[in-house]
């Protein structure tokens, strides 16, 4: 009974740490309903999919308690779950839903859908593969949906989930865009963890209430919306949502700083760890991996990081200005938890593209964790010394 | 001359210049619902010919809204609206379906069933013109049987009956769904302002004219229409709350050839080989109407079906 | 490298004729083929393209054709439409789908050349009026301009339609055969089609150096709301329906010319004096037409299908009784000639008054005491009071014809005073049986007369047997009196009741007051005198028609039997009075007659034809109408021309729910001993807005509003002045207004409307 004097003291000095912030031990999918609780969303349509369904059960739990008021409605398959949060953006809600692997795959024709009508939206991904069966951490569900053209977040921690989907309603509703916050499988999902979830207040001072623009249904002044375009008009539709896209990462980057001024934590669409004069190799990573590599990286000082936070549109602004310092012969190697079916993974393609005509770096593609396979600091360590003794351009590290 | 002051649409809520097909049902039906629904709708339109003849871009056919969507999901859409709309206070606002016989009983199928079993508070209409028209005429579950489309060419015509959608649509336990027909203007007008003064989900299925798809001639849409409810073909019906109401029942009998002799898509069943199909068919519209009357019948001498 | 643009309308089958080109132009030689549609969304009707490469090498382009060769039109009717003459060549040429000659097109372009597909097509069955297929024939003409084997074409198109293959086949080569407008053209484009000359880009150069900003208007967004009104459908159109107003059955059956469906609409709309003026306007004895007349117009009606005529006569009754005694304004003669009229019933009478409102001086000699015709002397009192006629009458002189009775009159006689003299006499005179003792037979028209006019029952007492023979409406009217007068007449007909000329419900009204009618038979002979006679009959069957379309009689052998009687009165027929003609052997016929006499004469009325009240009112209209125009030096034609009078086949009887006719009551259940009061009784004022509205106003629109009600379109509005009418910008052509319309007031017509 002592302690609790203690306990109470550490707790406020965390507190003082983050104003107007609590301290919980939340599971990433928690993290993910609590931050859509915070940004007051309107409607929710639910299905459940493994590892995703406690967002949508604790999102329940929320309305059902009256925490929070928005409209929660159980649909009948993801397809659906898409539409109807694409028929409720569009008459002006701030939505929220949550899937994962085949549920996103089931609603891909909806993503396009709901990408080129422009509805701004936040829906967390919490990823898993295809068949064969598999529920475990995998990033090709999403990964395989870059071409959508929904903005994607990843994030590394519950906190960063949490945070990040606050920042993406508003990056979705500026630029009228929909947004996924994708989150790892059980290395996320069901991993708890400290998290400062903010007061109310706080976010509503950041986070306005959603503003109606001109696409919204108003039945007081109809309109037609979607409907049949001819060739001679079509690539005009696409031109804005290019323009559109076009912002989002130095919005990324803008809203990541403010969100640090008033929340303390700050965010940008990339986050380069160790990377310096000696740095001979960067891992570049997204989500959960990211911290294990933080940890391996302690021993390699010679060994940078590259955490994409954004990864679409792909931050190849952030991305070049991160690694400016570096000459060209440093080695980059893209960790992919995912296979696009493709030689290389989605992480590799990307930075192709982004150093095309930039930079000449040699970049190793190094596949792994893939359908949840776990990736310790041992796997970190011999990815680090396979690049430094045995580079070669395609590496499987889990199956050998 | 005295205009007739009974004119059934009061105040046009279309516009002219749809892209309907000469003599198409899609054109007709939605007129008539729009004048009676009003400008404070929203309509949700999956691929269909409808999404065609809404109208492309910039353009309008309704006073209303439109909301086209994808094929599969027509009622998850309107659900999102419906919600939202709900919370923002517009529980006034119509939020009405508009598919075909393809968005319905087949790809939209799962969507329309969740919506009605959720007792979502919309409005579904089908327009059953009984294939994929808007592609060119191909099988549906919908399709009669006999019919030729362009999956079921020639003599390879559709050898399997339509689903029973409205048996289904019934057993959901909605408050409302009906059948209709354009050549019964009054009642299809009557199941609208049922329908609109209803809460909860409520389905109308209307017997849709497709000249082009049914191989009939343009000018003959409602007499054809008229036809396939005078053979039973088509009857009209209601069900509430699963207790079935015929409403009309044909004064004299008239053979099913007399609707499917028009119609060009049943034209080899005229051939003397063909003849036991007419028979079948005749006899499967008959069985489908004693039992529809028995069902009638059932549902209202138990009470079990009323509130 | 040849380029074709083709411009059709969806559903001609441009698309399949230009793929089935390519085929025969791969069959052709060696030549490497491209063709391909471009529409929009829309399915029938609407406009579209095709185009066609043909080339000795490869095709290098795989985009539209915008600078053709060859312009190509299936539908004539897109000429106004769509700008079809865009971008053809400087030496290139145009071939038209049309029947019009190459004048209408010489501007278009260098070298234009006609062929009428669609006559062709139609000819051949391929299609339909509304949709011809015109694919093949099209075909035909594309490979005479290009100077091929039709041979080869043939085959192509033969195996490659889905229907008809020779029909299309011989499509194409009577099309190959009937090319307007053939010269040196053809020759340019088999030249075309041969050369590997590699072609420049006919390309601005505005084009080439313009950059810009990427041109984003307002509606750049998913979302849209202009309205879809500024798409206009109207050109989509082939057939065009119209609202047209045709003739209803009951007013082009009337002898008189009675606008029957205009009173009965009017008389509907309880405008009674509105109604009256348009009988009026033909027929100045409704009171007596609604009572005596057989009601041509109700026999005609296309109710009948569906129920039973309109009661019309009931209407002109009532119209006639409530009007009869009003005053009508007289016209002011303007005319110096003045006919004289030798007849006073209903043909004198019709044409002396239409004549007098004209400005024509008439007078009118009737040789009875009292005018009126047979309307007076053959039609009884129970059938036609004397009130109604002499008010009828009365009205007439008020018009100003001068009508002078008891005065017996020859053409002759008229020679002097008058520049015409018009002969309508009637028929008074009974025919004769041609039996042995014929002269002591009395005759029907004699006896109704004599009773009448003078009271003379010819000895009929009360219990008396008559025959009377014959079966036309004076046997009824005879029998009826002969009841009233106590005794017991019974009718001999040698036919059936099918042939009776006598009107049906008369007849009817005579067996349910007791009359007894015999078919069937037919007097041979009379024995006997004053109140005790034999008739000998013979039974009768009926043999092949004869020229009345009634089946003859034919004696049956060894069949005969004998009646007695106390009266035998014959009613088998009339014919006119000789008397007018000065004695002279003349054949009476309708209107101006070849007489030699001083003054022109014109014959009217029972004697020249017809045989009712109201075919002699319509041959006074008649013969009215003639001598204005003689003497107005109008022209003037016999003939009669009745179109489009709306048949049952035209009417949509869905719309019209079966309602029972109200019908005249009839007093059958009182003593029929000495009673003359009238048997028929005539309609309400509510009986008659309610009998109207059974109305189905056949071939004239009454705004039902079935064409607006089912219009896909929403093209069909109601005007300022309250009319339905079409927008044409949106009108597609489908029909269903004219196959919905209940009374057949609209058409359905190949050919463009010409805007309001």
């Amino acid at each position: 009974m002592n302690n609790i004097k203690e306990i109470t003291k550490e707790v406020k000095e965390t507190a003082d740490r983050f104003p107007r912030h609590e301290e919980r031990i939340l599971k990433g999918n928690y993290a993910a309903s609590e931050a859509a609780k915070l940004c007051r969303v309107g409607f929710i349509p639910a299905y459940p999919i493994t590892p995703q369904t406690t967002i949508v059960e604790d999102l329940s739990d929320k309305v059902g308690k009256g925490e929070l008021d928005a409209e929660y409605v159980n649909m009948d398959s993801e397809h659906s779950v898409f539409a109807a949060a694409m028929g409720a953006a569009l008459t002006g809600e701030r939505v929220f839903t949550a899937t994962a692997g085949q549920g996103l795959f089931y609603a891909h024709e909806v993503l396009h859908a709901i990408a080129h009508y422009r509805l701004p939206m936040v829906v967390c991904n919490v990823g898993r593969p295809s068949i064969p069966w598999n529920i475990w951490s995998d990033q090709t569900d999403s990964l395989a949906q870059r071409d959508t053209g929904w903005v994607q977040f990843y994030g590394e921690s519950s906190q960063e989930v949490l945070d990040s989907v606050i920042q993406a309603y508003i990056i979705a509703e500026r630029l009228e865009l929909p947004v996924f916050v994708v989150l790892d499988a059980f290395y996320q999902s069901h991993t708890s963890e400290n998290v400062w979830v903010p007061e109310q207040s706080l976010v509503d001072e950041f986070l306005p209430p959603k503003d109606r623009r001109n696409y919204e249904i108003d039945v007081e002044h109809p309109k037609a919306v979607g409907g049949l375009v001819q060739p001679e008009h079509y690539g005009k539709f696409n031109f804005k949502y290019w323009e559109a896209l076009q912002k989002v990462e130095d919005l990324t980057n803008e809203i990541g700083k403010e969100f640090g001024e008033h929340f303390g934590r700050e965010y940008q669409a990339v986050e380069a760890v160790n990377i310096g004069p000696e740095t001979k190799t960067v891992l570049v990573t997204i989500s959960s991996i990211t911290t294990t590599a933080r940890g391996v990286i302690r021993n390699h000082s010679d060994v940078g990081l590259l955490k994409l936070r954004l990864f679409h549109p792909f931050p190849k602004k952030s991305v070049l200005k991160a690694v400016e310092s570096l000459s060209d012969d440093v080695a980059f190697v893209a960790v992919e938890r995912n296979f696009m079916g493709d030689k290389s993974g989605a992480i590799k393609q990307e930075l192709e593209r982004a150093f095309y005509g930039e930079r000449t770096n040699p970049i190793y593609d190094v596949y792994t964790g893939h359908g949840g396979k776990d990736v310790p600091p041992r796997t970190i360590e011999k990815i680090i010394y396979r690049i430094k003794n045995n580079p070669k351009e395609f590496t499987w590290i889990d199956i050998e | 001359m005295q205009p007739a002051m009974d004119f059934l649409i009061k105040e046009e809520k279309v516009f002219s210049g749809g892209l309907s097909c000469r003599g198409c049902g899609w054109s007709l039906l939605v007129r008539h619902l729009s004048s009676i629904l009003g400008e404070n709708t929203v309509y949700v339109v999956p691929a269909s010919c409808f999404s065609i003849i809404a109208g492309p871009y910039p353009l309008n056919e309704l006073r209303g809204s439109v909301v086209h969507t994808i094929f599969a999901a027509a009622p998850a859409t309107a659900t999102g609206i419906r919600h939202a709309l709900d919370r923002q206070g517009k529980k006034d606002a119509n939020v009405v379906i508009l598919a075909g016989d393809g968005g319905t009983f087949d790809i939209g199928f799962q969507s329309m069933s969740g919506a009605a079993s959720r007792g979502e508070n919309l409005i579904y209409i089908v327009n059953n013109n009984g294939a994929y028209m808007n592609t060119g005429i191909q099988t549906s579950t919908a399709t009669p049987y006999g019919a030729v489309t362009t999956t079921n060419p020639q003599s390879n015509y559709k050898k399997t009956w339509p689903k029973d959608l409205m048996g289904i649509v019934g057993a959901h336990n909605i408050p409302y769904a009906a059948t209709a027909s354009l050549a019964f203007m009054q009642d299809y007008r009557r199941k609208i302002q049922r329908a609109k003064e209803m809460e909860g989900f409520r389905l109308l299925m209307i017997d849709g004219p497709c000249p082009p798809g049914h191989k009939v001639d343009p000018s003959q849409s409602i007499a054809v229409s008229r036809l396939a409810v005078e053979t039973k073909m088509f009857p009209l019906f209601e069900i509430e709350r699963q207790q079935y109401t015929v409403n009309y029942i044909p004064e004299k009998f008239v053979p099913v050839e007399e609707c499917m002799r028009p119609q060009g898509r049943f034209r080899h069943l005229f051939k003397p080989e063909n003849k036991q199909i007419l028979q079948d068919v005749q006899k499967h519209t008959d069985k489908y109407w004693e039992r529809l009357l028995a069902m009638e019948k059932l549902t209202h001498e138990l009470n079990i079906f009323e509130d | 490298m040849l380029e074709i643009r083709g411009h059709a309308r969806g559903g001609q089958g441009m698309v399949t004729a230009f793929e089935i080109l390519a085929k025969i132009f791969s069959k052709l030689g060696d030549y490497h083929v491209q063709s391909f549609p471009a529409f929009g969304v829309e399915r029938t009707g609407a406009p579209i393209q095709a185009f066609l490469r043909v080339a000795k090498g490869e095709i290098y382009n795989r985009s539209n054709v915008y600078n053709p060769h060859l312009i190509v039109v299936f539908d004539e009717s897109l000429l106004e439409q769509v700008p079809v003459f865009d971008g053809l060549r400087e030496s290139g040429s145009v071939l038209l789908n049309t029947e019009r000659s190459l004048e209408n097109f010489k501007d278009k372009a260098e070298s234009v050349f006609t062929v009428p597909a669609t006559k062709i097509s139609l000819e051949k069955g391929l299609g339909s009026k509304s949709l011809p297929i015109v694919n093949a024939a099209m075909i035909g003409a594309i490979i005479k301009l290009i100077d091929a084997d039709i041979d080869i074409a043939k085959a192509v198109v033969a195996a490659n339609v889905p229907v008809k293959p020779e029909a299309n086949a011989e499509a194409s080569e009577i099309a190959y055969n009937s090319i307007i407008g053939l010269g040196e053209s053809e020759l340019k484009l088999h030249e075309f089609l041969n050369t590997t000359k590699i072609e420049e880009n006919p390309v601005d150069e505005d084009f080439l150096k313009s950059v810009g900003e990427p041109e984003i208007d307002k509606f750049s967004e998913p979302y849209w709301s202009q309205p879809m009104s500024l798409n206009k459908t109207g050109n989509w159109r082939v057939l065009t329906p119209e609202y047209t107003t045709k003739l209803a059955p009951c007013s082009s059956n009337c002898p008189a010319g009675t606008d029957v469906r205009e009173f009965i609409k009017l008389s509907g709309e309880g405008k009674f004096e509105d109604a009256v003026e348009i009988i009026y306007k033909h027929n100045p004895f409704p009171a007596v037409c609604g009572r005596v007349c057989p009601h041509f117009c109700e026999q005609a009606c296309n109710r009948n299908e569906l129920d039973d005529g309109v009661n019309i006569g009931a209407v002109e009754r009532f119209l006639g009784d409530r009007f009869r005694n009003t005053l009508p304004e007289k016209t002011p003669i303007r005319y110096e000639e003045k006919i004289g009229v030798i007849g006073g019933g209903p043909a004198g009478l019709t044409a002396a008054l239409q004549l007098r409102r004209r400005g024509y001086d008439v007078t009118v000699f009737e040789a009875a005491p009292q005018a009126g015709g047979m309307m007076r002397t053959g039609i009884p009192k129970f059938r036609l009071p004397d009130v109604v006629l002499d008010e009828e009458i009365e009205r007439i002189r008020r018009e100003g014809v001068k009508i002078v009775t008891d005065k017996k009159m020859k053409i002759s006689d008229l020679e002097d005073e008058f520049a015409a003299a018009i002969v309508a006499v009637g028929s008074h005179i009974g025919s004769k049986m041609h039996v042995e003792n014929e002269d002591q037979i009395i005759d029907g028209i004699d006896f109704l007369y004599d009773f009448k006019l003078k009271g003379d029952k010819y000895g009929i007492e009360k219990g008396d047997e008559i025959a009377i023979i014959g079966g036309g409406n004076t046997a009824i009217d005879v029998a009826r009196t002969a009841l009233r007068l106590g005794a017991v007449p019974t009718i001999y007909y040698r036919r059936t009741s099918n042939e009776m000329p006598a009107i049906a419900h008369e007849v009817d009204e005579a067996i349910a007051e007791g009359v007894k009618i015999e078919f069937l038979t037919a007097p041979v002979g009379v024995t006997g005198s004053d109140k005790n006679f034999t008739v000998t009959m013979t039974k009768m069957e009926l043999g092949e028609p004869d020229e009345s379309g009634r089946r003859r009689p034919m004696p049956v052998q060894g069949s005969e039997y004998e009646i007695k009687a106390n009266k035998v009165i014959a009613a088998i027929g009339q014919r006119f009075d000789e008397f007018v003609f000065d004695g002279n052997k003349v054949e009476p016929a309708q209107g101006k007659m070849n007489l030699d006499s001083k003054i022109p004469v014109f014959c009217a009325g029972d004697m020249a034809w017809g045989g009712t009240v109201t075919e002699a009112i319509g041959s006074g209209n008649k013969v009215s109408d003639e001598v204005h125009a003689y003497f107005r030096s109008l022209p003037y034609s016999h003939e009669e021309n009745h179109p489009n009078v709306v048949m049952p086949v035209d009417i949509n009887f869905t719309y019209y729910m079966p309602t029972p006719r109200i019908n005249n009551i009839v007093k059958y259940d009182i003593d029929l001993y000495d009673n003359f009061d009238e048997v028929v009784e005539g309609l309400k004022e509510e009986e008659i807005v309610k009998e109207t509205s059974r109305c189905m106003h056949c071939g004239e629109c009454f705004s039902c509003g079935n064409c607006y009600n089912y219009c896909p379109d929403a093209a069909i509005h109601i005007d300022d002045g309250g009319r339905l009418r079409i927008d044409y910008d949106y009108c597609k052509g489908c029909g269903i207004c004219v196959q919905e319309c209940p009374c057949s007031a609209m058409t359905f017509n190949l050919k463009e409307v010409v805007y309001e």
